[in-house]
């Protein structure tokens, strides 16, 4: 019934760890964007197996890149904070990430309601892009034309 | 039926985008933060206090 968390009980999804922090794949979420091995291939390399290999770059490279996942796929959590009977869904399955971006969109990730200007409401999106510049002709997402107006917003 | 999301996020028209609930806020210089439980997000692009609302827009329409 519920296709968000059922990616997150796969068979093949895997864990790393470099003993500070656990990476954590979900392969059925992956879009293939390919940003996590085109910033890091010392870390992310498909080619390789396993093809995630924890000591290619610092734990703070690791977690900048990890977080650039546009879908997700790629999660992380430090050890100390990771119990016994922490599943991967029980980390990720109903949380909701908000992010700003630099002179760019908000970005909205995980499990949350969204509702719009006249009440209608989008069911259960996994991620949105808001337009932040007040320039998109998609309102209220973004479509890319900060770029162009040049909107520079912390 | 239980609800199955953390947050609730409204766009309000002409106006911010209002967030609600448990949500982890990251800043554009990747601060990250949950103390947050409710916040309204500039949409007008014309805030002095980005990326949060100040109502700058009610100036402008």
């Amino acid at each position: 019934m519920d296709n968000y968390n059922n990616e997150y009980t796969g068979s093949k999804n895997r864990k790393y760890t470099n003993g500070e922090i656990t990476v954590y794949w979900y392969p059925r979420k992956c879009i293939h964007a390919t940003t996590c091995f085109r910033e890091l291939i010392e870390v992310f390399n498909p080619r390789k197996r396993p093809w995630v290999n924890m000591n290619g770059a610092s734990t703070k490279e690791i977690i900048r890149v990890v977080d650039l996942c546009p879908t997700g796929a790629l999660a992380y959590k430090y050890n100390d904070q990771i119990t016994d009977n922490d599943t991967p869904s029980a980390l990720n399955g109903h949380e909701t990430e908000i992010r700003v971006m630099e002179d760019g969109p908000l970005i909205i990730r995980g499990s949350f309601k969204l509702t719009g200007t006249d009440g209608k409401e989008y069911n259960n999106p996994k991620m949105v892009s808001l337009c932040r510049c007040g320039a998109s002709m998609n309102k209220p997402f973004c479509d890319g034309t900060h770029s162009k107006t040049g909107y520079k917003g912390k | 039926m239980e609800n199955n999301y953390s947050a609730e996020i409204k766009i309000l028209e002409n106006g911010p985008i209002q967030i609600k609930g448990e949500f982890v806020f990251r800043d554009s210089s990747g601060h990250k933060t949950t103390e947050y439980k409710e916040i309204y997000i500039c949409r007008c692009g014309r805030s002095g206090n980005k990326p949060f609302c100040d109502n700058t827009h009610l100036k402008h329409g």
